[in-house]
């Protein structure tokens, strides 16, 4: 049997930059291949490449048969008879790629309109018959919505459901639930390994994460640097990776990270304790004074918490829960609307005027590597920035302090004089660590640090905080909605959601006997990389 | 970064002036103020390029002359809009609350009049003159400034590298002054070249309308003014501080787009 595609020799060119190099596959009918590999590696590009997607200063070279047909040299007319309705993709960020002003029915019904025969009441069926099979519950009511009432989910699920409308043959899904929170993105790859099943879907699934194609996939390849490193069925590939950088790879996986054993911490008092804090966003208008309501948006309902010297705690929640307020009302960003937050002991107030001396004690290190450090400013600059403005050193000694600090997060020292634009993610998060580091903090609260960050990077910059933390006694507060990660660093953790504390105790309890049922759907949602074992 | 031909075009262009503007003496083939009435209303020659205005004086070396004077009017005018534009903008977006309300809504009190009635108003009241013109420039030209910088300061607020450096503990002054600024500086800069043309065109329409620069002095608006009167036997007297106004006006409005063209690709 011939494949249903097959790429030979693909190579994409962007000026002198080759983002695929030389890449060949076959696809059989019913497959489902994964292309795994860390951001800049040519996957994506690979698949809009197939699609004929990319703009046109890429020089593309190869071939890409579908059904015997070249989808490369094919004339834009007969392509867009191909496109949509016998191959269709899916992106990442589905709020981008549904238009704001349409309703979701009719965003679904536009390929049925384009490629089918179906007229009127066949359409509206055939669009509630799709929604149902994505499992969008309640299928007429959400098919009058504008994608902003959707959550991200849902969003995702819509977009599935636009592509199968034509029943296609391939099906494109490029990176589809990177941009959701663990359990939708569970629900979702839940949804496509379904319907390959039911639908006999062939599927080209692309993710950096192995272990969401490792859930819908049976073939794999491996990219990195434009080039495919490695190929074949998954679970050959898990278990006996063939190359170096397949089993880097694997071994940056969360899964195959050893567990720490904690040492036992002290009973004695907190270093860092919070106490009924709430926090509001917008203010109590005059209707809700009179409606006796207490306005506003509460993002954090009731928390409390205390972390001791030496501990890490980890804060867990899917987006929305309230838990990226709360870390920046410890360092004085957000003022909590009640509750207060005490300090070695003492009531502290990152807000108010004592608060140089309290922020030099806790630091907090940002989401977006890239985002945190001024564009204007040098990595030099950047991190004796605090250096001088505080006096934290003499000032002869600053230019060996910065010295001093890069080293201790392993950057290369020549990239002293680099900006931030030249630097790669990681590089970017180090600096942010080193310039909070200058501060000698005793306590550092990292927000999502990981999850801008390719596994590769992930695990080295955990490594990184482990050591630090090892070596000045540090206190973390770990933020993040990977709750793999969560379980290698923390020796306790809390659970929120929607602004409250749902579940909290040390790691090693919470996640082998979780009380509440939401802390086991969040834990079964951590992708692995096989398929059931835990 | 990688030059656009626009920006090099429009640099080569003002560079160009500047240098007539420097060497005026050296170019000017007359005295810019010479009377001569044995050769009144001259077409363009050999010994008069441009021609010759209704009292003989040599137009080349008017219009050369008059190089100085724009620009000196066009970038002197722009500093006081630019300086206080910026630094109202910037608090107002950055701080918001109440100083935005007072600032945005002086703002609003200044854009419904088109700009150059009120800077002819505020002139007409003032009294002619280039220090008049300037005064009405910083009262009304700010507000273009001081939405653009609040624009970016609202934005530049919320980015993380503005968080950071409040939970380094740093003052608002110094973030504004450090982190804020630098990082709006690129739009303020472009708005800035269109902001020198057009206040170089408006200084030469005050000129012109008898408001600006008072005869004889040597600069354009007032030449063209002059030559109306003989437009259709003499156009070379108005037609040539034309040109050259328009010259000088492409020459900034190109580097302005081609600066914004440059930055849009390096983000």
């Amino acid at each position: 049997m011939t494949p249903l595609l097959s790429v030979k020799d693909l190579t994409v060119r962007f000026g002198a930059t080759v983002a695929v190099d030389d890449v060949s596959f076959d696809l059989e009918r019913g497959a489902a291949l994964g292309i795994v590999g860390e951001s800049g590696s040519g996957k994506s590009v690979t698949c809009r490449a197939v699609m004929r997607l990319l703009p046109p200063s890429a020089q593309i070279s190869g071939s890409a048969s579908f059904e015997g047909r070249d989808l490369l040299q094919m004339p834009e007319t007969e392509l867009n008879r191909v496109r949509g309705k016998r191959i269709a993709m899916i992106f990442q960020n589905p709020s981008s790629h549904l238009d704001p002003l349409m309703r979701i029915g009719d965003q679904v019904a536009q390929t049925l309109h384009k490629h089918t025969d179906l007229k009127g009441r066949a359409i509206r069926d055939e669009v509630l018959r799709l929604l149902d099979v994505v499992r969008i519950p309640d299928s007429e009511r959400w098919a009058q919505a504008f994608p902003h009432q959707l959550s991200g989910g849902m969003k995702q699920r819509a977009m599935i459901a636009g592509a199968l409308a034509c029943q296609p043959d391939l099906l494109l899904a490029d990176e589809p639930t990177t941009a959701l929170d663990a359990t939708v993105q569970k629900s979702v790859l839940d949804l496509l390994a379904q319907l390959r099943r039911e639908q006999n879907l062939t599927m080209i699934f692309v993710s950096h994460d192995l272990g969401a194609v490792a859930r819908v996939c049976d073939d794999l390849l491996v990219m990195r640097w434009s080039r495919l490193v490695e190929s074949g069925p998954v679970s050959r590939v898990i278990d006996a990776p063939r190359h170096d950088y397949t089993r880097k790879l694997l071994a940056s996986h969360p899964d195959r990270l050893k567990p720490r054993a904690f040492a036992p911490v002290g009973q004695g008092a907190p270093l860092v304790e919070a106490r009924g804090i709430q926090i509001r966003y917008g203010s109590r208008m005059l209707s809700d004074w009179i409606a006796g309501r207490e306005g506003g948006f509460m993002a954090v309902k009731q928390v409390d918490f205390a972390v001791r010297q030496g501990e890490t705690l980890g804060i867990v929640g899917e987006s929305g829960s309230g838990k990226s307020t709360l870390a920046r009302s410890l360092v004085g960003l957000v003022k909590p609307y009640r509750g207060a937050i005490f300090f070695d002991g003492q009531p502290a107030d990152p807000a108010g005027p004592g608060r140089i001396a309290y922020l030099r004690e806790m630091q907090l290190i940002y989401q977006h590597p890239s985002e945190a450090l001024s564009p204007r400013m040098t990595v030099q600059a950047a991190i004796a920035e605090p250096l001088r403005r505080h006096r934290l050193c003499p000032r002869d000694a600053v230019q060996g302090r910065v010295a001093e600090l890069m080293s201790q997060v392993d950057l290369d020292p020549d990239l002293i004089t680099r900006f931030p634009g030249q630097l790669s993610g990681g590089q970017c998060q180090r600096v942010a660590i080193a310039r909070a580091l200058a501060f000698d903090p005793r306590v550092l609260i990292a927000d999502e640090v990981t999850s801008a960050l390719d596994v590769t990077l992930q695990a080295q910059v955990i490594d990184l905080l482990l050591r630090l933390q090892k070596e000045r006694g540090l206190t973390m507060i770990f933020i993040s909605h990977d709750l793999a990660v969560i379980r290698r660093l923390c020796s306790s953790v809390i659970v929120m959601r929607e602004g409250r504390i749902v579940e909290a105790g040390p790691t090693a309890k919470v996640f082998d006997t979780p009380a509440e049922a939401y802390t086991r759907a969040l834990i079964d949602a951590i992708p692995h990389l096989k398929g059931d074992v835990a | 970064m990688k030059l656009s031909p626009m920006f090099v075009t429009g640099v080569a262009l003002v560079v160009l002036w500047c240098v007539i503007a420097l060497v005026a003496p050296k170019l000017a083939t007359h005295d810019p103020y010479a009377i001569d009435f044995a050769a009144i209303l001259q077409p363009p020659g050999a010994e008069h390029w441009f021609g010759t205005d209704n009292v003989g004086r040599d137009t080349y070396s008017r219009v050369i002359f008059g190089a100085r004077l724009a620009l000196y009017i066009g970038l002197l005018g722009v500093i006081a809009p630019m300086l206080i534009g910026m630094t109202v903008g910037l608090v107002a977006g950055y701080f918001g609350g109440w100083i935005d309300v007072v600032a945005m809504r002086l703002v609003d009190i200044t854009v419904p009049f088109p700009f150059f009635v009120l800077v002819l108003s505020i002139v007409a009241v003032l009294g002619p003159g280039i220090e008049n013109y300037f005064i009405a420039l910083a009262l009304v030209g700010w507000v273009g400034y001081a939405r653009l910088a609040r624009a970016e300061a609202l934005v530049l607020r919320r980015a993380e590298f503005v968080l950071a450096a409040r939970t380094m503990g740093f003052s608002s002054g110094y973030i504004l002054l450090r982190h804020v600024l630098p990082n709006s500086l690129s739009s303020i800069v472009v708005y800035l070249m269109t902001d020198v043309t057009l206040v170089i065109l408006f200084g030469a329409a005050l000129g012109f309308l008898g408001m600006g620069v008072s005869p004889p002095a040597a600069e354009w608006g007032v030449m063209i003014a002059e030559g109306q009167t003989y437009i259709s036997s003499a156009w070379w007297i108005s037609f040539f501080p034309g040109l050259a106004m328009v010259l000088i006006g492409v020459g900034f409005a190109l580097i302005g787009d081609g600066l914004a063209r440059m930055l849009r690709i390096e983000r």
